[in-house]
């Protein structure tokens, strides 16, 4: 779903990420780490709170979307579905642009 | 143009642009089961009613010409041409919201109010409400275009420019119909454009 407004008027351009988007986001930052990525680079790639990736990784893990590679170091990368997931995604989104809808 | 030929035509342009009109439904519905995003399921409802209104209108073409344009079968030729009419006001009116409720300006209930729901046949008021949606639309897609430059944003632009320009055709086929191949070229040329789009979309280079 796309998000509505913020409630300070100040931001009423701004908007709310959509727990979808979020979730995105994350994933296409690890693909953009050669999908291998650090917690870390998520945090600033996607823009989280500490909490809030943790929280979104757990989910995305319990999806089967993302894994978690590495032995000392946490680092995360997609699993096949998830590389799919992305895939589809990027159709989905090029189809919608090509209308002028964000998504 | 001989009778035959012109049902003829006209069912097989018909056909052609169902086929096209039910692939973007189908993608749009893809989408909206990935993204759950309501503009995508606005897009699909929009392709399906256009769509539909297209097979039902090629369908009454071909029940005419096989019954070989007999004047009995005639009033048939019409009802099928008021359902597509019908079909492609709501379907075109749709997308028009979808754009609206994406920009968020307008509220939605003045613009429902706004989209006919009557029955009317061919004439030149209702192609000219049909133009100036498909208008409305080909400019929000040329501004779409102007933003990114992207090839498909392009090919979108062109099909509802093509698409306005059909119905342009169409609306002055009601007075010369050497017009009507024309506006089915030119309806069919949209069509194949976003064909064209749905097909880079699905196997980018």
């Amino acid at each position: 779903m796309m998000p509505g407004k913020q409630a300070e008027p100040a931001k009423a351009t701004a908007k709310y990420r959509s727990q979808f988007r979020i979730y995105v986001d994350i994933m296409s930052v690890i693909q953009r780490e050669s999908n291998q990525a650090k917690p870390t680079r998520i945090l600033y790639g996607a823009n989280l709170s500490h909490d809030r990736l943790v929280k979104y990784l757990e989910e995305l893990k319990a999806l089967g979307v993302i894994q978690e590679i590495g032995t000392d170091d946490k680092i995360y990368s997609l699993t096949q579905k998830g590389i799919e997931f992305m895939n589809n995604f990027r159709r989905v989104e090029s189809f919608a642009s090509a209308f002028g809808f964000k998504i | 143009m001989p009778l035959a030929s012109f049902f003829g035509f006209d069912s097989l342009m018909e056909f052609i642009a169902f086929v096209i009109a039910i692939g973007i439904a189908n993608q749009a519905l893809k989408g909206y089961r990935l993204a759950k995003e309501r503009t995508l399921l606005y897009l699909n409802i929009s392709f399906v009613l256009i769509g539909a209104g297209l097979l039902v209108d090629g369908l009454s073409s071909l029940i005419v010409l096989m019954a070989g344009a007999r004047r009995g079968f005639l009033y048939l030729f019409a009802v099928g041409y008021s359902i597509n009419f019908l079909a492609q006001l709501v379907g075109y009116g749709i997308l028009v919201y979808a754009y609206i409720h994406q920009a968020r300006n307008v509220n939605s209930t003045a613009l429902l109010a706004a989209v006919p729901f009557l029955f009317f046949e061919r004439n030149a008021v209702t192609e000219l409400i049909l133009i100036f949606l498909l208008i409305y639309i080909a400019t929000q897609t040329w501004i779409n275009y102007s933003m990114n430059k992207n090839s498909n944003s392009m090919l979108v632009f062109g099909a509802f420019a093509s698409l306005s320009i059909a119905h342009v055709f169409f609306l002055i086929f009601t007075v010369a119909p050497i017009f009507f191949p024309f506006a089915q070229v030119a309806q069919l040329f949209g069509f194949l454009l976003l064909l064209a789009m749905l097909l880079r979309v699905n196997h980018p280079t």
